[in-house]
Parts: C-alpha cells; structure tokens; sequence
C-alpha cells in the first residue's frame, strides 16, 4: 500500500508553526517513512498534488483573495484538513487588523510607519490580492482538525502528524492543548 | 441539614448552601467564572449550569440552593454542551485572543475553562467592534475588550470595600464596566484598592506595576503581613528573581480576610528612596564609606564611656515597624545594660502611652478586637483618619455602612468620612472629651443607658452644648443611634488624647472599644514602655534605630544638636546625613520577626526577598554592637518582655 500524502502551506502567518514543525527535529524522518511528504513551503514541489493528498496543514489566517485561494485549493486536495496554530484557528495576531478599517491600516503600514520616507504609498497594482478582513481558517473552508498554539509546540505536532499518517484522528486535549 | 446527591455521591450540607459550594466541599470540579468564595453568588455567566433531575432547565449550581432529596448531575452530555456554548458566546463577545494578553495562561480563569472543555478553536468568531481601554488610573489598567460581565469587579468595589466605584451601564453585549456613570477611573472616586484586580477572572483589570513580569504560577509567593499600619493585614507578596512584583490581600488572613488597601498594595512598594550601600563613619567631619567593622568599632566607641551616665548618656528611639525580637533588644541594650533613662520609640508613645496608663490604672485590658468591628451595627469614629492611617478599617467600615450599619464621626476640625457619617459632631471649640461626655450625658438623659449612673445627664448635657456648641439636639439624636445599636464599637485613634473619657459612654451604650494606635509594632513598643516623648536635652550620644522609616521633619531637626548620632537605616535620608556612624539595615519586605497588631494578635513577618549585600538584619546589628561593648545580649525570652505590662488589650 502506497504511503498517505502530506502537503502543507501558508497563508497569513509567521512562519513560526513550520519552524514548530522543524522543531519535531530527527522524528521527521520517522514521518517521512510513514508518509509522503510533498508540497510544502519548505519542499520543492510547490502546490499540493492535482490526485490529492491524504492531509494537508495550513498555517496562518484568511487575509486576502490570496489565502482564499490556497484554503480553496487544499481543501479541494485534502481528505482530512488540519488547522496549524492559533492564526489558522482563531485568526491570531493578523486579526488584530479587524479591529482597524483596511485603509487605516494601509496607510499606517506603508505611510505613516517611523521609517517611510516622503514617499510613502499604498501599493495599487491590480495584480495584487485583495485585502479582506482576517478570518479563521474555519470561516472559509470546513476544518478536520484544530491544532492551536502559538506555535503549537513540536511535541503537538509530531503526535498529530503521525497520527494522521497512520490513519487515526488526533485528539487535542490535557497537555496538548493550548492556545498562547 | 439537607441531603443531597451529586454524580452519585450522597452528601450532608446546611441548609442554604447552594449546589456549587457543596459539590466543591465534596472534591467534585464544577466549572465557574462569576462565582468567587468571598462575593455573593451572581449566576450571570452560567458556566456552572448543572442537570437536577426533575427540572425543566439546566440549573446555575451558584444560585440555586441545596434542597433535601435533590439529584444533581454535573457533566452529563447535556452539561458539558451547553457549557461550551456558554464559552463560544463568550468567546464570541469581545477580544480574547490570548497570545497578546497579560494573563494568557494559569491566571486566566476564561482560558482554563475552555481548556477544561477541551476547546480547540472557538465555533463563532468575536465581533470586532473594539472596546475602550482606560489606562487613567496610576497602578489599574481596564481593558474592555478582555471583559467578560461577570461583575467579580462590581461585587468587589460594593461587598469587600463599600467603596461603589464600579458599576454597569447599558445592557446585553452593549454592557461596559464604568467609574461613577463614565469618569476615567484615574479620576473617579476609586479607593485604589486594587481588590477588583484581585478579582477578575481574565485580563480586563491588570495591575500595571506587575504586568508581564509572570504568572502567579512562576512567581514565589510569600504569606507575610503588611507593615504600613496597626492591622496586620495578611499579605501575599509576590516575586521573581529576589525582586518584588506584586502584593495581593491573603484571603485567609484573620485580620482583613483578603482585603488590602492602597497602602498596603501599591504604596508600600512604590518607594523611591535611595538605599545605604555600605556602612558609613563620619571622619574629618565627611560621611565615607567604612567596613562593618570599622563602624561597628566607631559607634561602640562614641557608646560605651556612656554606660550608666543617666542624664548625661545616650537617647534612643526605634521605629515602630521593627520587629517585636529587634524591639526588645533594643530596650535592654539602651535602657537595661546601659541603664539610659530615654529608650523610646520615634511614635514617642503618642498613640498608646495614654491607653496604656489606662489600663494600668484599671488593672485590666479595656479594648476590644477588631472583631467587634468587623461586626458592629453602629460605628463611632473618635478623632481617627481611616482613609490615612488604617485604610483597611475604612474600607470594613464603608462597607459595613453599606449593609445599614451606623457610622457617627466625632472629630476636631474635619474628617475624610464625615460625608458617609449619618451624624458627624466636629468640634470647633471645646475638646474631643467634653463631646464624648455630652453624648454620654444625652444618652442618660434619655433613660437608654444600659448601667445605672448618678450622672444627671441634663445638666451635664447643657454643660456640654455650651462647651462645644454644638445642639442638644445633634447630642440626643446621635445618642440615639449609638444608644440603639445592638454591637456598637467606638473606634478612637491618635486625635483622641485621653481615652479615659470613652469608658463612660462604652458603658452605657455596651460598645466595645478599638483603638488604632500608630505603627505596625505600635502594642509591642508600648508593652515595652518604649512611649516617652523624645529629646536630646543634655544627651552625649544618640542612637535611632529606623529600620525602613522615614524620618519626621520634626525628628531630623530635634536632633539638629546631638553631639554623637548613629543611624541604624535602610535608606539615605536627612537623619543619615546628619549621623555621624550609619549602619545599613534590611527593609520591610527582607523583615523577619513577631508583630503584634493593634489589637493585641501575634502575628509573623517572612522576608520575601533576601537582605542586600551591604545591609544586616537589626536584630544582628544590636548584637554585634552590644559584643563590642562587652555586653551580653540575646533575644530568648523576649515574649515574656511583653507581659510585663497590663496591656490596653488582651494580646493573643
């Protein structure tokens, strides 16, 4: 029997829950022998394969037309979709920006910002993705499995990728489970 | 006694107690976040709904009372669903990501519920509208956004303190926490107490000072009292890294139940004094630098030729807020083995000398305990300023008044609760004395005293008026109220300067008697007889051990001609300046030894954090220099010391 696929990506988020994921450290290649590590932002292979994969990880919140379309593909590609850290589960750090209207934000970023020069401009090129406002991964596609944390810590990880890769739902509860 | 079932356990409890408090007697967990142990049951968060057989609905256990023959169920599927849609909606409500929240962690009790029911992602979204954050007040920081309307706050400010700062304004998800109908709390009647900080259940009432500094399950905690007053409240102090970070009220502390004030939870660690860095020897009239030996040597030197010179010796006061071991070695250091015959405190005996008589002179203690203030039904403040000097009373005070308790203020010139009093006699002419006699004489002249007397209270009543000018009226009807109280207590501090004249109305209207007296070791200096009022006047030498005090204005220029002056300090200040041996001692919080409160408890200090390097405990600091001099000096027996004297209070 062939090995169950994996694919990961990003969308709004820091890249800290894939450091998490490197934190699991040599166990990675214990996860390689029980599973078919493919897409990912730390791979090669860029988008998760077109026949689909068994899981696919996605890491940081909805933030524009962009993440949108990731969450769409994976979700399309996935049979079980797992949400990494609490950016993908509640929206995390991005979200604060819900707080703030997008234009203020905007010009915050790119005008105002101590270090802009006189020339401060919002970026207006069509080819852009569109902001929306911060969404948790579930608000945009149906979600498998939660994992929160900030990050979550490698630990977690292992558990739930090996889990997955062995055909069994993790349980994110007791230790395993925190949200900061 | 009722009966009850809970997840099979069948348990026995008095009547009135709610399901929750006996599920919790039982061990069984059941999860909350309006409820606290010392607050009145709310039901507002109805995280601790339970499945009662028989009832329609789910049931809050904090509200509903235990009942003979119930049968409670507490994490049935039903229970546990609804309390994660309790927890979603909360969730839902405001801001409560936990990454950039100050207590994100053990001290976050919403945190720790949804942990409980294993919630891994919130199923509705927070809302978004952004909440006023009100950073206006010195040491508390309201955030809105992080609150959840439990009102732990409200019940706080209202139940433990009376003070009725915080309340509620609008309704549902539109509810805010306001200071007095929307002031900025910075600038409202806030007492500064810091209990709702204690309280709240999330991170919508931070303590600033401590912010970030690590959760209180990082922290090392230390149960210790309080030195800023006569109550001995128990305290929590909180550290890291041998640093103090913060000071919460002991909830199972005797005196104040886990009540602190201003004082005691901000003040007293908001010190920006210098510390000594080293002993310090006046030579070629400049204050350098020495070792411990060398100043050590330099004040047994100027000391010893001095033993036994009565008159022409050595005059030594000590701070109230030593220790009663560091107190007692002081005594027999200066008055017993050098026989000086000015061995005082710096309070000088202004707020017990005058007690202490009394109770000599009657033989017996004549003071109550706290206690009866803790529960009294009327209060008779004479000539005592709660709000500086024992703010913690103020607040049993304010909130006793709260639940119909009386308070009558009897004071000269004006007193800072006399806005709260329902009778406030302020004398301007006249003394303190003739206005406690003419209550006492209104009292009698309207047959409510409860001791036969031959006192003819409508003369002594008109003597009275006249002296005081105030109306027979205002006499007779504040008489009344004292006369009609079933446990009055009248409460007298230091503007009161002989207490006799209180015995006479006590008497007749059976009050207790509390005094406040001064420092934290203000009973133990009395006991000691260390009360007289402190002079220079001839002296050769004069040795001051302040500990962490502050000198008075009056102190400092009192010592203005001291031939030979050491300072046993903490910190730099004018009288360590003046001295001419310094010798560095610990502070309050690295204090460790007996107190005893102003009504009468032993109690002990724990140092919190260690002695910096340059300083030595006081008690050590007597001894050493006591060897220097040739003279044998321990602390064993010291507790005996303290029963030389009939004490105004039976001491515990």
């Amino acid at each position: 029997m062939p090995k169950p696929k994996i694919s990961t990506d990003w969308m709004a988020g820091c890249a800290g829950c894939h450091m998490s994921l490197l934190d699991i450290d040599e166990r990675i290649i214990e996860i390689a022998g029980l599973a078919d590590i493919r897409a990912t932002p730390i791979t090669d292979l860029k988008e998760p394969d077109e026949d689909g994969v068994a899981v696919g990880v996605l890491e940081g919140a909805v933030n524009n037309s962009s993440n949108e379309e990731v969450a769409h593909r994976m979700r399309k590609r996935c049979k079980v979709l797992v949400a990494l850290g609490d950016c993908a589960v509640f929206g995390g750090v991005p979200a604060m920006r819900n707080l703030f209207e997008i234009e203020d934000a905007l010009r915050r970023a790119y005008v105002e910002t101590e270090s802009t020069d006189g020339e401060g401009k919002i970026p207006d090129d069509p080819e852009l993705a569109s902001m929306t406002r911060v969404r948790a991964l579930h608000e945009v596609v149906p979600v498998d499995v939660f994992v929160p944390g900030c990050p979550p810590d490698a630990d977690t990880i292992y558990y739930v990728l090996s889990e997955l890769a062995q055909g069994r739902m993790p349980e994110i509860k007791g230790d395993k489970l925190h949200w900061h | 006694m009722v009966v009850l079932t809970i997840d099979g356990k069948q348990l026995e409890v008095p009547e009135g107690t709610t399901v929750l408090r006996a599920a919790q007697q039982a061990g069984i967990h059941v999860p909350t976040l309006c409820d606290h142990p010392e607050l009145t049951p709310y039901g507002g968060c109805r995280l601790c709904l339970v499945e009662v057989e028989g009832a329609r609905t789910l049931q809050p256990s904090c509200t509903l009372p235990a009942s003979s023959g119930m049968v409670v169920h507490t994490s049935t599927d039903k229970v546990r669903t609804a309390r994660k849609f309790v927890l979603t909606l909360l969730f839902s409500e405001r801001n409560h990501f936990c990454p950039f929240c100050e207590v994100s962690g053990e001290d976050c009790d919403l945190q720790q519920a949804a942990y409980g029911e294993d919630m891994d992602h919130w199923p509705l979204q927070p809302n978004w509208e952004p909440q006023p954050v009100d950073a206006s007040h010195p040491f508390i920081l309201m955030d809105q956004n992080r609150c959840i309307l439990c009102r732990r706050c409200v019940r706080a400010c209202a139940e433990l303190t009376g003070a009725f700062t915080l309340g509620f304004e609008e309704r549902g998800a539109r509810s805010a926490l306001v200071a007095d109908y929307g002031l900025p709390l910075g600038e409202s009647t806030c007492l500064s107490c810091g209990m709702c900080v204690q309280v709240c259940p999330t991170g919508a009432l931070v303590d600033k000072r401590s912010a970030y500094l690590g959760q209180k399950s990082v922290l090392e905690h230390n149960q210790t009292i309080c030195l800023e007053c006569s109550m001995g409240c128990g305290i929590d102090v909180l550290s890291r890294n041998d640093q103090v970070v913060r000071i919460e009220g002991n909830w199972e502390a005797p005196v104040n139940d886990g009540v602190l004030c201003v004082n005691g939870r901000y003040l007293s660690l908001d010190d920006n004094r210098d510390r000594l860095q080293s002993p310090l020897v006046r030579k070629d009239g400049q204050l350098v630098p020495a070792s411990w030996d060398e100043a050590l040597d330099a004040a047994a030197a100027g000391l010893k030729p001095l033993i036994g010179k009565n008159g022409s010796g050595v005059a030594a006061a000590a701070s109230t807020r030593l220790t009663a071991e560091s107190l007692y070695l002081f005594k027999e250091l200066f008055a017993g083995k050098m026989g000086s015959a000015l061995v005082t405190s710096t309070e000088q005996g202004a707020a017990t000398a005058a007690a202490a008589r009394l109770a000599e002179s009657l033989g017996k203690p004549f003071e109550a305990k706290f206690d009866a203030l803790k529960n009294a039904d009327c209060i008779v403040l004479v000539g005592a300023e709660l709000n500086e000097q024992n703010p913690v009373a103020g607040l049993i005070t304010r909130r006793l008044r709260a639940t119909g308790a009386k308070l009558v203020i009897i004071d000269q010139g004006d007193n800072s609760l006399s806005e709260l009093a329902d009778s406030a006699l302020l004398v301007k002419e006249g003394s303190l004395s003739d206005l406690i006699a003419g209550l006492t004489a209104a009292v009698v002249k309207q047959g409510l005293s409860r001791l036969e007397t031959a006192l003819d209270g409508r003369k002594a009543l008109s003597a009275a008026t006249v002296k005081t000018g105030i109306s027979a009226d205002a006499f007779l009807t504040t008489a009344r109220m004292i006369a009609g109280a079933s446990q009055p207590v009248i409460v007298f501090g230091q503007n009161l300067a002989e207490p006799a004249v209180l015995l006479d109305l006590a008497a007749a209207t059976s009050a207790g008697i509390v005094s406040l007296k001064g420092g934290a070791n203000s009973l133990a200096a009395s006991q000691l007889g260390l009360d007289q009022p402190f002079t220079v006047n001839g002296q050769q030498a004069v040795y001051l051990a302040l500990g962490d005090e502050d000198p008075t204005e009056s102190l400092v220029k009192s010592l203005a001609a001291a031939p030979f002056l050491v300072v046993q300090a903490s910190h730099k200040s004018a009288l360590t300046e003046k001295a001419d041996v310094v010798l560095p001692v610990e502070a309050w919080v690295e204090r460790q030894g007996s107190f005893f409160s102003a009504d009468g408890r032993l109690q002990q200090a724990v140092s919190s954090v260690s002695l910096p390097e340059a300083a030595r405990d006081s008690q050590a600091v007597l001894v050493e220099l006591a060897a220097r001099m040739d003279i044998p000096l321990d602390a064993g027996g010291w507790q005996e010391a303290f029963n030389r004297r009939i004490s105004p209070v039976t001491i515990y």
